[in-house]
């Protein structure tokens, strides 16, 4: 079927299955790689986008329920030179280690912070509930408190 | 993957053998069938300093300079977000004087020579490098200054570099200008090196080189690789423990939509289509018939895994252990267990391969790059030098990637459609076919003197193989050795001053895949070790800390350890007791050479335990990046933590489960502490072991806190509160 | 024994604003919540039977897992908590950046086997129904103030007609392609006992 959406600002305008995981859509199809598979099954969050704004798993999101909306990737976080808070904080706080999840941690935690501006310790406890093997949590969590002050002080 | 180019001649000197540590050296000796030998060797795999298996003496083979002066550095060692790209940019950038900038760390092709012939793996990659890249590095700077003596007529003494520019006889010219003109580098012997004290780069916590590639969500892993006209395929893998393909009707998944090709070979059967998904659908619906033996439960790893079952190997021993434990009043018995674990590692297992003709290309996620580089030569009939395996970053290595052999799969596949084919595991197949992290069962036995010190201790260990089986191992080494020194990580007791001690291997070999998981069987045994010496400081009415301290020989590794361990209790203000609710653990290791020790800070809420936070001080030597080396023990504490507390495989009917996260309980961010301070000595002048050794106490750590909380004495990862 | 009770009757209008082509013996009591109920004092044919099949459905793990009586959703056969500390939300859609969409869409995905269907949430803390008795059940199902001030009719177009309760009868598979575990009775037969049960005065038993 055709589908038609927004992503990272671009209009698209595809003929796919319309079951096929967007994942898969915008990894294989539109060749944007940022998005990442790790289960397939909607569990490990790496795959996490945002769709018209809030974060979803896109190895669990059928390509047809795109239709009409505005899709982000880790690669459209930013715009232009201007990083965004989160990844900003990510680079201070150097948190990644093998780097495979964090685009999930970040599109997840980007979410957050538009919703909560300045989350506790317990608003991430129960929001970010992503996996990351190499355990970089506990910078993930300086990260996250790193990226609002960022965002609230607008530095 | 356009990096590699065709590189300029050299002349290369003769080969000088650098390590004397190896399987080659073991198979030497005469004596090796005796067991003090087989203790000797076995202590020495264990500690011993990390040997490099590539080429040390080829500066061109290592770097290209660029013409916009640019330096890439191709690395035989893989990046698996243990920051080793980091830390060789540092070291190559002081001996090179550049700007760190100005080096780019890319992963060595094999087609570009510079081949690791063993692994990345066992928290080598920097030690092993330390002196090796020094050289390398100072050697290209000299041969560039000496290429620039002669264009700039003058001679290499009279110039001087900074950063990657050389200056003399009023004239500069940057390393890239020099390159561009040389024809074939002339390799000199290798100058001085610098006086580490004047590095700019080594020893500061220099962020790492992939940071913002990994932020922006860069196409630098496995999965992320692609080629022009590839296609997708699909490898059927078994769910049952054991099972052999037979064969395979393919009728139906023939018809599928988007199949280009099913290839049957005699040991598996695979799917080529034009995309992932259609890929998959058709590879659910070939029937194939599965050869299972056994149908193997639970209990029946649980009967194998135990002490006195299977070979025993004496592999440490000192004084007479036996004579006291056996027949001595008042010997303290104790029993502990550790599950299978899995790797679970994010990326997925897989490959991109694209075989024409009589030469093959193969980009992939693996720690053993030359392994798989004959692996696929092998299968494909092809020779060595016409397979490139192209090392991609790790989305996660963990010991998972140090058997790939689905390069083989992916490869087979290409060769049948003539065209590239990526071939990736799914998360169930990961979950099932992993090379587990095998169970362990702990009988530790002590008596304590009359001055309340242990007079005697045994530690017996029952384990799954881990380096025995692997193609990283040869199994005529196996007989050698006895015992599996990747089951025994941290299974030897440290502390020398105890008169009487015997350590005592039991090998096991289970029906699935057991192998290295990230720092061996050090967590488990630490674990066992550790948590009993708690037992025995309590026993004995002493300070858990100063009943280690007492009881640590007066030599270098003696010094370190006590170190690490008063550091450690200084910086967590260790106190025993409960406080507010909440009880500090203390636990140590010796790992690879490496000492590290943890205080975890703990309480028990709504009947759960919870780790606030973690104390750990390490002494990795000379710490390259102590930023890394602050990382690299974050990461190893709460990956250590979530195995000890949630994690754990179990077998019914046959299949192993579970087959995803979330029922494969790990750490999130709720449990990882919230606080974790890490204090670095360095008291050895060469870098050692980071990667895995503060993976070694932070069980035992918890563990301790939990019984001053409790009362309860947790005997079994992962941990139940009862 | 047929005799109609034009009090009784009234009370059921007054609860389901169901039109009833006859009623039978029952007498009206009020709980300590102040909860109008009818007890059954001999149903017509079928009626007992009927509640029996809609109560076999309604506590059900498909239905009772997001009726949980705190605020976290269980899941599974076994309803174990929801993996992943999943918490219930301000809204029932979960966390601001954990929303129940974050991961469950209008339909099952078979290729993730997460379930989904349209309005995917969780019951209103009002309405839970873990850890109570059919009866009880039954009682907030009929509770105005527990049902979203639901009257007869709308709780039983509720129950047999909305897509996220309909969705245990496709609940589709789970993550290892298991088929779900169905309710015990059909779903036409289970439609047809609501209304069975709702046209006989939605009568619940003593137990």
């Amino acid at each position: 079927m055709k589908i038609s959406f927004n992503i990272n600002g671009t209009p698209q305008s595809l003929e796919v299955e319309g079951n096929t995981p967007l994942l898969w859509v915008i990894r294989d199809v539109l060749n944007l790689k940022g998005t990442k598979f790790g289960c397939g099954k909607a569990a490990c969050g790496a795959c996490t986008i945002h769709v018209d704004g809030e974060a979803v798993r896109s190895c669990s999101f059928a390509a047809k329920f795109a239709e009409g909306k505005n899709i982000t990737t880790i690669e459209g976080l930013s715009s232009g030179d201007d990083l965004h808070p989160v990844q900003q904080a990510w680079i201070e706080e150097v948190v990644p280690q093998c780097g495979y999840c964090q685009p999930g941690f970040m599109m997840a935690t980007a979410a957050l912070l538009e919703k909560v501006p300045d989350p506790s310790d317990k608003d991430i406890d129960d929001n970010i509930v992503n996996i990351c093997r190499c355990a970089t949590h506990y910078r993930i969590r300086k990260a996250i408190h790193r990226a609002a002050e960022i965002q609230t002080n607008n530095i | 993957m356009s990096e590699s180019k065709p590189k300029k001649k050299f002349s290369r000197r003769k080969f000088i053998v650098r390590s004397a540590v190896g399987v080659g050296v073991l198979l030497g000796s005469g004596y090796l069938t005796r067991s003090i030998w087989r203790r000797s060797l076995a202590s020495l795999a264990n500690s011993a300093e990390a040997p490099f298996m590539g080429d040390t003496e080829t500066p061109p083979l290592w770097f290209e300079v660029r013409a916009d002066n640019q330096i890439i550095l191709y690395s035989p060692k893989v990046e698996m977000g243990q920051g080793t790209f980091t830390g060789l940019a540092q070291i190559a950038a002081d001996e090179l004087e550049v700007d760190i900038s100005q080096i780019k760390v890319v992963h060595a092709p094999t087609s570009s020579g510079n081949i690791d012939g063993l692994s990345t793996g066992g928290s080598t990659s920097i030690n092993s490098l330390w002196q090796p890249l020094r050289e390398l590095a100072a050697t290209m700077r000299e041969m560039l200054k000496n290429e620039a003596a002669k264009m700039l007529g003058t001679t290499a003494a009279e110039l001087t570099v900074k950063d990657g520019v050389i200056s003399g006889n009023g004239k500069s010219l940057t390393y890239g200008d020099v390159a561009k003109e040389v024809q074939e580098w002339d390799i000199p012997d290798v100058p001085p090196l610098k006086d580490i004290k004047t590095y700019k780069y080594v020893g500061k916590p220099v962020p790492r080189v992939d940071l913002r590639d990994k932020v922006m969500g860069a196409p630098i892993f496995g999965m992320d690789a692609t080629m022009p006209g590839m296609l997708y395929g699909a490898v059927v893998r078994p769910s049952s423990i054991g099972a052999k393909y037979v064969s395979a009707d393919t009728s139906e998944a023939e018809k599928m939509p988007g199949v280009v090709k099913i290839v049957k070979e005699a040991d598996f059967v695979g799917v080529i289509a034009n995309s992932r998904m259609e890929a998959e659908k058709a590879k659910s619906g070939i029937k194939v018939t599965w050869d299972i033996g056994k149908n193997w439960q639970s209990e029946d790893i649980e009967e194998m895994i135990r002490v006195g079952k299977g070979d025993p190997v004496v592999i440490q021993k000192k004084g007479g252990s036996r004579r006291i434990l056996d027949n001595e009043e008042g010997v303290i018995t104790a029993e502990f267990k550790s599950p299978i674990g899995a790797h679970a590692q994010l990326e997925p297992n897989g490959a991109l391969a694209f075989v024409e003709g009589d030469k093959a290309t193969v980009m992939i996620s693996t720690q053993v790059v030359s392994i798989t580089r004959t692996e696929v030569a092998g299968r494909l009939g092809l020779a060595e030098e016409n397979v490139n395996i192209i090392p991609t970053f790790l989305g996660g290595g963990f010991g998972r990637r140090l058997h790939t052999p689905n390069a083989m799969q992916a490869a087979v596949l290409s060769k049948a459609v003539g065209k590239p084919v990526k071939c990736f595991f799914d998360r169930k197949e990961e979950f099932q076919n992993d090379t587990f992290r095998p169970p362990t069962h702990h009988v530790l036995k002590a008596k304590l003197g009359e001055n309340g010190l242990i007079k005697a201790i045994e530690h017996n260990l029952s384990s799954g193989d881990v380096m025995f089986g692997s193609p990283l191992f040869p199994g005529i080494a196996e007989p050698i050795l006895g015992a599996d020194v990747g089951a025994w990580r941290g299974g030897m007791i440290q502390y020398g001053k105890i008169p009487n001690f015997r350590a005592i291997s039991w090998r096991v070999k289970l029906p699935f895949a057991t192998s290295w998981w990230r720092s061996l069987g050090l967590l488990a045994n630490t674990f066992a070790i550790e948590s009993f010496m708690d037992e025995l400081a309590i026993k004995a009415g002493k300070d858990p800390v100063e009943f280690r301290l007492d009881q640590i020989q007066e030599d270098e590794a003696g010094y370190r350890l006590k170190e690490v361990i008063k550091a450690a209790a200084q910086k967590a203000g260790w106190k025993d007791g409960v406080q507010n609710g909440r009880a500090m653990g203390f636990a140590a290791s010796t790992d690879a050479g490496t000492p590290c020790a943890h205080v975890a800070e703990v309480s028990i809420e709504e009947g759960a335990i919870k780790v606030h936070k973690v104390t750990c001080a390490i002494d990795p030597g000379l710490a390259v990046n102590p930023d890394q080396v602050r990382a690299q023990c974050e990461g190893s504490i709460v990956m250590g933590l979530s195995a000890a507390m949630y994690e754990k495989m179990t077998v019914k009917d046959g299949e192993l489960s579970p087959t995803i996260y979330g029922p494969y309980r790990m750490a999130l961010m709720k449990d990882a502490p919230k606080e974790i301070d890490v204090v670095i000595l360095e008291n050895a002048d060469a870098p050692g072991a980071v990667g895995e050794p503060p993976l070694g106490p932070i069980g035992a750590a918890i563990a301790n806190a939990v019984f001053r909380l409790t009362g309860q004495r947790l005997r079994e990862m992962p941990f139940e509160l009862s | 024994m047929l005799k109609t009770n034009l009090f009784h009757f009234a009370i059921l209008l007054l609860i389901g604003g169901l039109a009833l082509s006859f009623a039978y013996t029952a007498s009206s009591d009020t709980d300590a919540d102040g909860v109008t109920e009818v007890v059954t004092n001999g149903s017509p044919p079928g009626a007992t039977e009927a509640f029996d099949k809609m109560m076999a459905v309604l506590t059900h793990k498909r239905c009772v897992n997001c009726h949980p009586s705190g605020d976290r959703p269980r899941q599974g056969e076994d309803s174990h908590y929801h993996n992943f500390g999943v918490r219930r939300g301000a809204d029932n859609h979960g966390l601001p950046a954990l929303q129940c969409e974050t991961c469950h869409q209008q339909e099952n995905n078979n290729f993730s086997g997460v379930p989904g269907a349209p309005e995917w949430s969780l019951a209103p803390l009002r309405m839970q129904w873990e850890g109570l008795s059919r009866v009880e059940i039954a009682r907030s199902i009929l509770d105005p103030a527990k049902n979203n001030g639901r009257s007869l009719e709308e709780t039983v177009q509720h129950l047999t007609e909305h897509e996220l309760v309909l969705w245990a009868w496709e609940p589709g598979v789970d993550a290892n392609g298991t088929p779900r575990e169905k309710p015990p009775v059909p779903k036409d037969e289970y439609i047809q006992a609501v209304k069975e049960w709702a046209a006989a005065g939605a009568p619940i038993p003593e137990k």
